[in-house]
């Protein structure tokens, strides 16, 4: 039996962590963001569900509205607690995913990998640069580990991952995971059912008649794209977010529940709320105008960056 | 005869809201009122600016223009670049990297107070011993 752990943030379980650049807003990891209708962690987690037995994900997400937070603690000590769970259980085989990068993974080649190799610990590479991807058999282990980030830091076996992989570091390398979506240079795929070649629109979408959406792009889940809109290049507006009369977006990601007001000139940039991060002039500003940009309340929504996580087999558990 | 007073220089805020742009106005206002004012914003201090703020730079650039003279912004930091870009009037503006250069473009000859009696290249064949006088 294979299990696997996914560390949703980056804080404090891992030594030798690189601390991604997050967005201001809410400080969140870029994984855990919204991107095509769903975060990167979420659609981590739904495909290792197809090759693992069991899949527990820790976060420290405040706003989880779905998880049994039970439990208290640090990421670290509830990824320790999980993986001792797992070996008391017996699992044969433990998957540990720090998320922060985007990965697509091959678990079933990097299982038979780990299996011929025979040793403890497998991590996984790419490009000769390590991913924060470990393959453990629990039962190889000393009874008592002290802790995961002592576990980790074993010597591994080296498997070489040739799938698609994303850093998801900076704001750039978000965006270029929107593009290689849209572009097919990776797996990932918009939800939504493709209204016309190269756009993709959510249940809910409203797009009124005068606006115009020049694919690729992507609207969202309840977005609602007010008259005299162009949405272009490459852009995507996530759930519950509205663009106001006559503002055009160019190669931007407006995240969830955003609202941008009346004729803006929106481009190269990424909009959460009333912050808007600039890329080209690298420039990270919060708009105090709420007729400009703010927080899109309309829905009633509230921010949900582990949203599309579905319940079910996968174990959800948050730190406070 | 047209006259004009010296170019005049002011730095905007750090931050442009309702309550800074009504205390820039009470420095700005006067010089608006002048013989063909001649004005330089110097932003390179803006970190935010208000919708508030916008208006009042499209306000100003009216009415200098309505006596003839002009409004010029120099040392755009990044963040203001932005915000008149996302709000579609950076290209309202004539903009510049420093304030001398604003400033030295007052200074600038226009185009219709050049000659234009001789052709552009005359100089430059006469140079060249080329151009012969006809008569």
């Amino acid at each position: 039996m294979v299990g696997a752990i996914i560390i949703g943030d980056q804080t404090d379980a891992m030594e030798d962590k690189h601390s991604p650049s997050r967005f201001c807003s809410y400080q969140a990891p870029w994984a855990s963001m919204e991107l095509l209708g769903k975060s990167p962690i979420a659609r981590l987690a739904e495909d290792l569900k197809k090759d693992c037995d069991v899949v527990s994900l820790i976060s420290n997400d405040r706003d989880s509205q779905h998880g049994n937070a039970t439990h208290q603690g640090s990421i670290a000590d509830l990824a320790a607690d999980r993986f001792e769970d797992y070996k008391r259980e017996g699992l044969g085989t433990v998957l540990i995913v720090q998320c922060g990068s985007y990965v697509e993974l091959d678990v079933a080649e990097m299982l038979n990998f780990h299996e011929v190799r025979g040793v403890g610990v497998t991590r996984a590479f790419s490009d000769h640069a390590p991913l924060d991807i470990w393959m453990v058999d629990p039962s190889g282990l000393p009874d008592h580990v002290p802790t995961l980030s002592t576990l980790l830091r074993a010597t591994p076996a080296m498997y070489h991952s040739q799938g698609y992989v994303n850093h998801l570091r900076t704001a750039r390398e978000f965006r270029r995971l929107v593009l290689d979506s849209f572009h097919s240079r990776c797996r990932l795929r918009p939800q939504g059912p493709e209204i016309k070649p190269g756009i993709w629109s959510c249940d809910g979408a409203q797009i009124e008649r005068s606006a115009r959406v020049v694919a690729p792009a992507f609207i969202g889940r309840d977005v609602y794209i007010s008259a005299e809109c162009l949405i272009t290049r490459g852009s995507n507006v996530e759930s519950n977010s509205r663009v106001d009369f006559g503002t055009a977006v160019e190669d931007s990601t407006i995240l969830p529940n955003s609202y941008v007001g009346i004729g803006l000139d929106l481009s190269h940039s990424i909009v959460d709320g009333r912050n808007l991060l600039n890329l080209r002039h690298n420039v990270n500003l919060e708009i105090t105008d709420p007729v400009v940009m703010r927080q899109n309340t309309v829905g009633g929504v509230h921010r949900q960056s582990w949203a599309s996580i579905e319940a079910g087999s996968l174990a959800l558990s948050s730190a406070e | 005869m047209l006259t004009s007073g010296p170019v005049v220089v002011m730095q905007v805020p750090e931050v442009l809201n309702v309550k800074e742009v009504r205390n820039f106005m009470d420095e700005l206002g006067p010089l608006l009122e002048s013989n063909r004012p001649r004005i330089v914003l110097d932003c390179s201090q803006v970190r935010s600016m208000e919708s508030a703020g916008v208006e009042m730079l499209l306000r100003c650039l009216e009415e200098v223009l309505k006596r003839d003279g002009d409004l010029k912004l120099a040392s755009l930091s990044p963040e203001a670049e932005v915000i008149l870009e996302l709000m579609r009037v950076a290209r309202v503006f004539e903009t510049f990297h420093t304030c001398e250069d604003a400033v030295r473009s007052f200074n600038a000859i226009p185009a219709e107070a050049v000659p234009q009696n001789t052709p552009w290249y005359s100089d430059v064949f006469s140079e060249l011993g080329v151009v012969k006088q006809a008569s």
